[in-house]
């Protein structure tokens, strides 16, 4: 049953586009979600599907019509793919503003695809005190504005369900990544099919497919443990890089992924203003390379959960010309070798097609971390 | 007990044979590595030379580039690993391996009981490796077995600036139609490589001792420029190719006598 379960999130992991047609099929709009963090609830609140588009696999051609081959896959690839159609339906797409390449595409996209409006979402650097949660706020509005002008009708009760919803998928997502560090036949591709899912599908759906395993899981004896790590980075989805992982018998008991667990990791506070409420939550956000923090507890945050969960070593999977995890890794790097923490960097990108030199690197790591 | 290491470059295959994981009975150098047959070549070289039989051999333990796809291993390990290995047994005191290959370069830094502690490898970047280096003989029209020699008459290393391969071409061309002496060129090619994969050696935590290993070790004029790079001395050996075959073959006895 196990299995079964996630031979679904595997269909949709890797069928975005089927998915979004079936959504489209119902009679629902479509708003894309950008990486890193979008406000959904309130894209769920107003009527609309949110379906995170963090690029994909592709050969990259027309979107270096627009952007210097230095710059980040994952939003090359999504330009890429909005100029070649394959998010052709979508009502808008939400692109924030936290990193200097997100801000690059949100305006590239304005000209290169023009039948997805693009809504802008500003998000301040500090965004703990109270003027930078009102800012948060007042960005919002804006987003909830440009939803208006489709269609969406925005309803205060309206998004403090959607809240609830969203904090229930939260939470169902935190259990479930803490019940696969204690499964470690669950394989990382599986585990990444678990998380990709989740960007395809309407919350309530996914929450319900996710309660679903713990269960299944939570009733099954674990096999024994392989090598423990934690994985930490921007996005880990490739395939040949999960099948890598497997054959080496890494078991991800926790992960610092952008596209994982760092979407899931804090919930809407309760409140009577729910605008209020979810710019809050962003306040709370932290532990992040693209959420602004002096004290980049983030750094802390690895080597803590490193050894709560009893991983042998830290795997950086490093996006290739991502600045905001570039200047962490250093940090990353001192701070596992001060708990002696093995730790490894590895970088991937969009258009990889040979991993060979991962295969030496995490080959090597593993060896260095089992002699 | 004999055990076999086989270490399958980008350019070479190199085999040793081990007697009870201490002595050295045999060795065998091929050019051609992977994707050739020289990896089998230098098997049957090295078993026929010794006069010892496939089945005389405990374990044959794989690695380089090339481990994947050889047919008579027992198993496979990455040659970081094998490099710190074989550095190690050839010289017990040794904390860092300089490892300059054909298509890369990696460090490899052991803790004081020889346990491998960290490494870095360089990017799919062919600048600080063997290849940076033969694509300048190319230009230079020269053998690359005689730039040591010719580095060595150097008075005045021409700067090379670009760390790009693509781009270092270009300016070594422009150089030598502005009259830059040959000598100097050679010289200044070589700094390039050793600044390269000084930054690497560095970022690894690179400590003494430190050695060389894969075909460039070979290079006296790579070799100095990065011992005044890093201040350090830097002990090559000529086993130094063989650092991933005999690393193998170590390994294949400790799987062995497990």
């Amino acid at each position: 049953m196990v299995n079964e379960i996630f031979d679904q999130f595997h269909k949709i992991a890797t069928a975005p586009r089927a998915q979004m047609d079936s959504y489209l099929q119902q009679g629902k709009k479509v708003v894309l979600t950008s990486p890193v963090y979008t406000p959904e609830e309130i894209l769920h609140s107003m009527g609309f599907v949110p379906m995170g588009a963090w690029g994909a696999d592709v050969e990259l051609n027309r979107s270096k019509e627009y952007f210097p081959a230095f710059l980040c896959s994952i939003v090359q690839s999504m330009l890429e793919l909005g100029i070649n159609g394959a998010y052709k339906g979508a009502s808008a797409i939400v692109i924030p503003s936290l990193c200097d390449t997100l801000k690059t595409l949100g305006e590239n996209w304005k000209y290169a695809v023009k039948d997805i409006p693009f809504i802008p979402m500003t998000y301040p650097q500090h965004r703990k005190p109270a003027y930078g949660i009102a800012y948060t706020k007042a960005g919002y509005e804006r987003v909830i504005h440009d939803l208006e002008k489709l269609g969406g009708k925005f309803d205060a009760a309206a998004l403090a369900e959607s809240n609830r919803i969203y904090n229930r998928h939260n939470q169902v997502m935190r259990r479930a990544e803490e019940v696969l560090a204690n499964h470690p036949e669950i394989t990382a591709a599986q585990r990444s099919d678990l998380f990709k899912s989740a960007f395809f599908m309407l919350k309530e759906e996914h929450t319900a497919l996710v309660e679903q395993l713990i269960k299944e899981l939570e009733g099954t004896a674990p096999a024994a443990e392989n090598l423990p790590v934690i994985v930490s980075g921007i996005l880990t989805d490739a395939p040949q890089l999960n099948a890598i992982m497997d054959e080496l018998g890494f078991h991800i008991v926790a992960d610092d992924v952008a596209a994982q667990s760092r979407q899931y990791r804090t919930d809407v506070p309760e409140g009577e203003d729910a605008l209020q409420a979810l710019a809050e939550k962003f306040g709370n956000m932290d532990n992040c390379s693209v959420l602004y923090n002096v004290e980049k507890p983030r750094v802390q945050w690895i080597v803590d959960t490193a050894k709560e969960r009893n991983a042998k070593g830290v795997i950086v999977v490093m996006t290739k010309f991502c600045d905001p995890e570039e200047f962490d890794y250093v940090m990353i790097k001192k701070a596992c070798e001060k708990a002696d923490i093995p730790a490894t960097l590895i970088e991937v990108d969009r258009q990889m097609k040979q991993f060979e030199q991962i295969r030496t690197n995490l080959e090597t790591f593993r060896d260095m971390v089992n002699m | 007990m004999i055990t076999l290491g086989i270490d399958i470059g980008s350019t070479t295959s190199k085999c040793i044979l081990l007697r009870d994981g201490k002595e050295i009975i045999g060795k065998s150098l091929l050019v051609g590595g992977m994707g050739t047959d020289s990896p089998k070549k230098a098997m049957d070289t090295v078993l026929k030379e010794c006069e010892i039989t496939p089945e005389d051999v405990a374990r044959t333990i794989v690695t380089g580039y090339g481990r994947k796809n050889f047919e008579f291993g027992d198993g496979e390990v990455s040659e970081l690993t094998c490099h710190g290995l074989g550095g190690r047994f050839v010289f017990p005191e040794l904390r860092s391996v300089i490892d300059i290959g054909g298509q890369d370069a990696k460090v490899i830094v052991l803790s004081e009981s020889g346990r491998m502690s960290n490494f870095v490898m360089n990017d799919k970047c062919a600048a600080g490796t063997g290849r940076f280096l033969d694509v300048m003989a190319t230009i230079l029209q020269m053998d690359i077995g005689d730039f040591d020699a010719c580095a060595a008459k150097s008075s005045d290393p021409a700067s090379i600036s670009s760390t790009c391969t693509v781009f270092a071409e270009s300016e070594v061309i422009s150089q030598l139609a502005n009259g830059v002496k040959r000598e100097d060129l050679i010289a200044g090619i070589c700094s390039s490589v050793a600044a390269r994969v000084s930054a690497l050696a560095r970022r690894a935590g690179v400590m003494p001792m430190v050695c060389m290993s894969g075909g460039v070790a070979k290079n006296g004029a790579v070799r100095r420029a990065l011992s005044e790079s890093l201040d350090m001395e830097i002990a090559v050996d000529p086993l130094a190719q063989y650092f991933g075959a005999i690393g193998a073959a170590l390994y294949a006895y400790r799987q062995a006598i497990k």
